[in-house]
């Protein structure tokens, strides 16, 4: 740490810090597991809030850095896992599906209308379901069938089990920015230029 | 909140963070590359080999393994179902050999002998304005706002505990956050005021 940091970058940084543990506070709330080895957890609501409060960029710098961190061995994931290990795991394209799916929930988010906190809120819904549901499960099913050789029909069935539990972790993602659009009526959404 | 690392010291221990992350990348990349099933017992046989070799330093994560055999259990036994005992067999070999090598890299290696060489690997990209440096710093922000969490939401529990008497629930999630960002505006601040131009 030598260089001088920006009040921008300063801001940043925190933000970005603060998402990722906000990421390894939901992973400690324990998981409940389904077959194939894919939980069910609170994580992918972090991902809809990293995209939605932060943006494109940061949302994705603070996935990074958590799995950053989870790479590096803490057990921060769902269940107490962690390391290199999961990263080869059948459900390993949901994790590397959390950092690009914060950054299209994101930049969804950016171009949503944001006019009242109600219609940020639906924009947040909306941006949720496309960025955090709909292309996360994408990720996930590439990543069980190529990592887990399961054909894409099974891999899709796999899936679904999931998304009536995704659809409510949008529903709470609307309700938060709800609550943070009229609480601080000046935040930036999705990363927007004040 | 502890990690993977185990006290218990063995051969793989004295190998550098550096060398082992090298092994585990090559080995990782041959498993995807190798598709024969007798080809990928073999490197099984080499991982319970290997897992046999670091002794007690497994016990931190033997239910880790555990759950990991068995999803690779399931993989295969779905494979079967399916009438593909080929594909059952490989791609549940495949499963538990890569774990297998992630979890020795794991309990061999201190999470922060990994980060030094994160930061050996970053250091190149310091000249297109990216910062090693910046990397850890926001790690350790990030495990300290982890514990934050926790007090802040347990002072709000206590404070809604005492206006009426039951405990907060789901109804905190919006003060917690709201607290959560404007902590983190603070920090900003003070990172600045430490860090700034």
């Amino acid at each position: 740490m030598t260089t001088a940091v920006s009040r921008k970058t300063s801001h940043s940084m925190a933000l970005v810090a603060l998402f990722a543990a906000l990421m390894a506070v939901m992973g400690l709330i324990p998981k409940i597991d389904l077959p194939l080895g894919v939980p069910i957890t609170l994580q992918s609501l972090g991902v809809m809030l990293a995209g939605c409060l932060l943006g494109a960029r940061r949302g994705f710098q603070a996935m990074l850095l958590f799995l950053a961190a989870v790479a590096a061995g803490l057990p921060l994931l769902a269940g107490g896992r962690g390391g290199l290990g999961v990263f080869m795991a059948p459900s390993a394209g949901y994790l590397v599906g959390y950092a690009l799916a914060a950054g299209v929930t994101g930049a969804l988010m950016r171009l949503l209308p944001q006019g009242t906190p109600l219609r940020t809120a639906a924009s947040a819904f909306a941006a949720s379901v496309l960025g955090g549901l709909v292309f996360l499960h994408a990720m996930g099913i590439a990543g069980l069938v190529l990592l887990a050789q399961m054909p894409l029909d099974k891999a899709l069935l796999a899936d679904l089990v999931f998304v009536p539990g995704d659809l409510v972790k949008c529903v709470l993602c609307a309700v938060v920015v709800h609550t943070v659009a009229r609480a601080l009526p000046d935040w930036p959404f999705g990363g927007r230029e004040r | 909140m502890g990690s993977l690392y185990s006290e218990h010291l063995t051969w793989l221990h004295r190998w550098p963070a550096g060398r082992k992350l090298a092994c585990m990348a090559l080995l990782g990349t041959l498993l995807f590359l190798l598709s024969a099933p007798w080809a990928l017992a073999l490197a099984a046989l080499a991982c319970a080999l290997l897992w046999r070799s670091l002794g007690p330093a497994t016990r931190v994560a033997r239910r880790l393994m555990v759950s990991v055999l068995a999803a690779a259990l399931l993989v295969a036994v779905f494979h079967l179902w399916m009438g593909r005992p080929d594909v059952a067999a490989v791609s549940a070999l495949r499963l538990a050999c890569a774990s297998t090598l992630g979890v020795a890299l794991t309990v061999s290696t201190r999470p922060t002998d990994l980060l030094l060489v994160l930061d050996a690997l970053l250091a190149p990209l310091a000249r297109l304005g990216l910062q090693p440096g910046r990397v850890s710093l926001q790690l350790a922000l990030m495990l300290r706002f982890t514990e934050h969490f926790f007090v802040q939401w347990k002072r709000l529990d206590e404070a809604h505990r005492l206006r009426t008497g039951r405990p907060g629930g789901l109804r905190l999630i919006a003060p917690l956050t709201v607290q959560m960002l404007q902590r983190a505006q603070r920090v900003a601040d003070a990172l600045y005021a430490r860090l700034g131009e």
